[in-house]
């Protein structure tokens, strides 16, 4: 064993470590409440003469307990900013002064109430105050859900912009502790290690993110996206988040923009976000999975509950005696743009085909131009794509793209009904090229922007236009079961294919405002034989004969379909035309007559408002999107809202719960490698102490043995 | 495991935080009586509680109408039933009027009593309810139902209304009629049925009247055929042999032969008809289109015959025919109205019966989903806040505890 050096130097050697020690340990003790810090140790060897060597002060850290914490807080950013979000709408929806059910069920128990005596002014007036009660209701929630994707929208913005600050940061920490490695050999840099680590940890809270060391054994950290992109390069580079907004601006997308250096080309990653986990991922699965369909869905109950109430309406009489018109009009809404579209001026315009309300679903479209447009005014083919808010093609219950292709007409003026209920108008004529898109949106905004057109209670139509009277001399007993009203489209010109048997002045066409040149609108049945009916217009001339009848069901119809001669050919070219039948029981006797009137003065008729409160029960939103879509009620269509932002929101706790536990579990392993704790440093404090003291000791036992020496030479 | 001291610190608030959330929920949910405070907490059951209440409130509504249409039903009970007794009176009187022996004098006090009873009448006909409407009017309810004009040649009390009738729904799938038209109740009541004798060739008709009605209806029903009127034409002919051969004219088929001798009843289903003829004469009787009058227009036509002087026995006895006969198919038409709003009213009464125990069990299943069992949130609170107060408890202990403290 050689000892060449001598108690004075081991003395100083053993001050110095003790020294260091405790210097350790009250660093240690200075930063319990640092955020981030890692305990330190100094360790020494002996020196190979005796003493001990300068030491070295590395931080106490266990590489897999910190990345496992960092996995586990990616998780907790997602679920957090998922839950955070969700549950707002969980309580907007929970909140009963909100509820669309119960201003619907209040709206048609008014309706109820006003069948029971329908000439009763203030129960109609009742009505109107309920319907714009519903329609607050349905205004102020869809103005939740815009606001609420407003916000997101800064959120996303916020968060993406301290990313890339994190990400920045994280780089140029790495350039900074290379060359801190550089110039000292001795200890590690242990401040710019913490804060490195520390942006890492909250970079994971807003992305999941993948850590590796440097393949250049340089210290410096490579970051990865977990799905593989890099975002920090071990040599200092970084790769930013990029926002953009294609086609819809207001719902923007991420990209990842690369930093190389000349001469290397920068390129655009698309990421997809609902992926990347962390918060940002949390909000976009929140958008993409909960915000956006419930808008959508709630616009489509908004869309189908107005189209039907305007439809039952429009298919009434009203109190002035006037066919009923819409009592709520729905918001048009315009394509968007796509950006490679040849110019961007181009529009589109949209809107629900009326009485097409059940059609409704909650997809967006794509509309894709196939051909040029040719002729005046111009036509071409169209595609349009039912597709989801993230842009997948919507699939039908045969797993097919939902697809139509047709020739439109664009021209100011001409809507092209397409799938889906909606029919669009082309207005910028022969202006479109080929591969020209538009992302048309018709359910996002429908409930935001629904309005209602009367609040006069007059206008509520509770009667039916038509009234079917018995000649006082008939004989048989055939008695009216049903009259039905399915269209008053008033055109008394013939050139509007929708028109009706109405004339709009209080009447049924007669021969000069029928389409038809020869005869008005039915307005009578006589009767031949028991199965035997002609068909006659309201200047008694035969329109057309019905022999051997099996039933007595829509007349008119049968007239239609089996009439000899047969049905005017101006009738039958009509959509539907009159656009009323009625159904008789019983056996009628030859002579026996029913006249079709319209409804004058008929102002105790509650028909119309029978069937209006009818809509409550019966199937009308569309649920699903197959062929075979099944529909439902408007009450079961908002209960499914609620149900399913309610099961995301039940199941994101649940995820959030368990996401908390792991990173407890994690971050106490961390922190019990890692963190500091103050009798441990304590107990250290006393042993440096003594050792300091121990050493001091060796100097004056050295001092004295000199002393000794020099006594014993004297 | 090494413990350091924010591993301490953490691990005690995270449990004060933990327990005092929960405190809070159970807290809210004790205060409000609900354990469903946000769709979160049951999304399955928060949508079922929309559509339970949604049903519930559906029942209430239900529950309104029938209450309203069994008024309606109701009134026009009375107003039916007030005919009905008038009628049967004015039915005696008219019995009365006809037993041959009444003076002029007589006839007109029996007048003006009918006239009374045919005024009644008119007003029931136009009964009115609470807010004005004229319950028999139909759709046109502003107005009134029936219109009396003196002055008219012929149907002096007219209906003005039209056929429509309202329905009110008094459950998801039951629909009742709330009102009746004037049209069927009163207006649609047939006349009695008659015929008439002309075109006698040779013939003197002596008498002419339905004997036995019931016999002369049953036939009439029978053959009467409202497309081709020739079919309705019955000539009697006086054939060599002294028989009265009678034909139908649409078909010509020979209907009956039957020994004639002059001035003699003949009697053909019901109707006897004394003729004055020789062989090779004949007649026509032609079955009368049957009629519709109202009821009061039957007393109207009574009063005018009551208060005629120039009017033969023959065709007063007719009238009083005519009127037994109006007075009776209007009494049945109104007894099948009373029996037809009798049996709606039952029907809303069983529907309300149905309805409360749907109500009941509606509000048991929402109750079960979205009210807070209280025993069991009560036991809830207290234990929560016994981990509370023990989570209080010891923070501070473990927390003074510090090596610190010795050295």
């Amino acid at each position: 064993m050689i000892r060449n050096a001598d108690l004075f130097t081991m003395a100083t050697s053993g001050l110095n470590a003790s020294n260091k020690l405790l210097a350790t340990t009250s660093n240690n003790i200075a930063n319990i409440n640092s955020e981030g810090y890692v305990r330190e140790r100094t360790e020494f060897t002996s020196r190979l003469g005796g003493g001990v060597d300068f030491g070295f002060t590395d931080r106490v850290l266990d590489v897999f307990a910190q990345n496992q914490l960092r996995r586990d807080t990616s998780t907790v950013g997602e679920h957090q900013a998922f839950n955070d979000r969700v549950s707002s709408l969980d309580n907007v929806l929970a909140a009963e002064a909100n509820s669309i059910s119960a201003s619907m069920t209040r709206f048609f128990a008014a309706v109820q109430t006003a069948t029971d005596d329908p000439t009763n002014m203030p129960s109609r007036d009742a009505i109107i105050g309920e319907a714009t009660g519903m329609l607050n209701r349905i205004n102020q929630m869809g103005d939740f859900f815009k606001d609420k994707e407003q916000e997101v929208e800064l959120q996303i913005q916020n968060i993406v912009s301290t990313a890339n600050g994190l990400v920045q940061q994280i780089g140029d920490l790495n350039e900074a502790i290379q060359v801190a490695q550089g110039s000292s050999t001795v200890d590690t840099p242990s401040k710019l290690l913490n804060q490195r680590d520390q942006a890492i940890l909250e970079l994971s809270e807003l992305v999941a993110i993948d850590v590796r060391r440097s393949s250049n054994r340089d210290d410096g950290v490579v970051v990865n996206l977990t799905s593989g992109e890099s975002l920090v390069l071990a040599d200092g580079t970084f790769n930013v988040f990029a926002i953009g907004g294609e086609p819809d601006y207001t719902n923007r997308d991420l990209k990842l923009v690369t930093n190389y250096a000349p001469p290397k080309n920068n390129t655009t990653i698309n990421i997809l976000e609902q992926k990347l986990g962390g918060a940002i991922g949390g909000i976009y699965r929140y958008r993409e999975q909960v915000l956006e369909p419930a808008q959508r869905d709630l616009g489509k109950l908004a869309t189908a509950l107005a189209d039907t109430l305007n439809t039952q309406n429009r298919q009434g009489m009203d109190l002035d005696r006037q066919l009923g018109q819409d009592l709520f009009s729905i918001a048009e809404f315009r394509g968007i743009n796509y950006p490679e579209n040849s110019n961007l001026e181009l529009g589109i315009q949209g809107r629900i085909i009326p009485g097409a309300g059940g059609e409704i679903t909650s997809n967006d479209y794509k509309v894709t131009v196939l051909t040029a447009p040719s002729g005046n005014p111009a036509t071409f083919d169209v595609e349009v794509a039912a597709i989801t808010t993230d842009g997948r093609p919507v699939l039908d219950n045969e797993n097919n793209p939902i697809t139509q292709v047709s020739t439109i007409t664009a021209e100011l003026g001409t809507y092209n009904a397409t799938i889906g209920g909606i029919e669009l108008q082309f207005d910028d004529g022969a202006s479109y090229a080929v591969g020209d898109a538009f992302l048309v949106q018709p359910t996002r905004l429908a409930a935001a922007n629904l309005s209602i057109t009367t609040t006069r209670a007059e206008d509520l139509a509770f009667a039916k236009p038509l009234r079917i009277n018995m000649s006082i001399d008939n004989l048989g007993d055939a008695q009216l079961i049903n009259t039905s009203v399915s269209n008053t489209v008033v055109d008394n010109t013939g050139s509007d294919p929708r028109t009706s048997g109405f004339n709009g002045n209080y009447g049924i066409q007669d021969v000069s405002e029928s389409p038809s040149p020869i005869f008005g609108a039915p307005a009578k049945v006589r009767f031949t034989s028991d199965d035997a009916y002609e068909v006659l217009d309201n200047n008694n001339q035969v329109i057309t004969t019905v022999t051997g009848a099996t039933d007595l069901n829509n007349l008119l119809s049968q007239a239609k379909d089996n009439g000899v001669p047969a049905w005017p050919v101006e009738f039958a070219a009509l959509d539907d035309y009159p656009g009323y039948d009625f159904s008789l029981q019983g056996r009628p006797v030859a002579n026996d007559e029913f006249t079709l009137e319209y409804n004058n003065n008929g102002v105790n008729d509650n028909r119309n408002a029978l069937d209006m409160a009818l809509l409550q029960q019966e199937d009308y939103v569309r649920l699903s999107d197959g062929t075979q879509g099944n529909k439902a009620t408007f009450n079961e269509a908002y209960a499914s809202l609620v149900g399913q932002v309610g099961s995301a929101s039940a199941g994101s706790k649940v995820e959030l719960e368990a996401a908390k536990v792991m990173q407890v579990q994690s971050s106490e392993w961390f922190e019990s490698t890692s963190g500091v704790s103050l009798d441990e440093e304590a107990a250290n404090l006393i042993q440096f102490q003594q050792s300091y003291a121990a050493a001091a000791r060796i100097l004056t036992t050295a001092q004295e043995m000199f002393d000794t020496i020099l006594q014993a030479a004297r | 495991m090494r413990v350091t001291t924010n591993l301490i610190f953490d691990q005690n608030l995270r449990a004060i935080n933990t327990s005092q959330g929960s405190l809070s929920d159970i807290q809210t949910q004790l205060a409000s009586g609900k354990k469903l405070l946000r769709p979160s907490d049951d999304p399955v059951g928060a949508s079922q509680v929309i559509r339970l209440t949604e049903e519930i409130d559906k029942i209430s509504q239900y529950q309104r109408n029938n209450d309203l249409v069994t008024n309606a039903l109701e009134l026009q009970e009375t107003s039916l039933r007030t005919i009905n007794d008038v009628l049967n009176r004015a039915r005696v009187l008219t019995v009365q009027a006809g037993n041959g022996i009444m003076s002029e004098a007589d006839k007109q006090a029996l007048g003006s009593e009918i006239e009374q009873i045919r005024n009644q009448v008119v007003d029931l006909m136009n009964t009115q309810n609470a807010s004005g409407e004229y319950i028999f009017a139909g759709f046109q309810s502003a107005t009134q139902a029936f219109e009396f004009n003196p002055t008219a040649t012929d149907n002096h009390i007219r209906f003005v209304g039209d056929d429509g009738t309202n329905s009110v729904q008094l459950s998801d799938s039951v629909t009742i009629q709330s009102t009746s038209t004037g049209k069927t109740v009163f207006e649609d009541v047939r006349a009695r049925l008659n015929y008439s004798v002309d075109n006698a060739v040779g013939a003197t008709i002596e008498t002419s009247k339905i004997k036995n009605q019931g016999t002369f209806d049953a036939f009439h029903q029978q053959n009467f055929d409202p497309a081709n009127p020739l079919n309705n034409e019955y000539q009697f002919r006086i054939t060599v042999a002294n028989e009265v051969e009678i034909t139908n004219i649409g078909s010509g088929l020979v209907v009956e032969t039957m020994p004639f001798v002059s001035g003699e009843l003949i009697s053909f289903n019901g109707a006897e008809i004394t003729a004055n003829a020789v062989p090779g004469d004949s007649f026509t009787l032609s079955l009368n289109r049957p009629e519709k009058t109202n009821v009061a227009e039957t007393l109207h036509n009574l009063f005018l015959a009551l208060n005629d002087s120039t009017l033969s026995q023959e065709d007063f006895n007719s009238r009083i025919d005519d009127t037994l006969v109006g007075i009776d198919n209007g009494l049945n038409k109104m007894a099948r109205e009373n029996s037809s709003v009798g049996a709606r009213l039952n029907i809303a009464q069983s529907v309300t019966g149905s309805l409360l125990d749907a109500e009941i069990a509606n509000q048991k299943a929402r109750s079960s989903i979205e009210d807070v069992d209280y025993a069991e949130a009560s036991s809830a609170f207290a234990k929560q806040e016994t981990a509370l107060e023990a989570a209080f408890a010891s923070f501070p202990r473990i927390a003074n505890l510090s090596l610190f403290n010795y050295i």
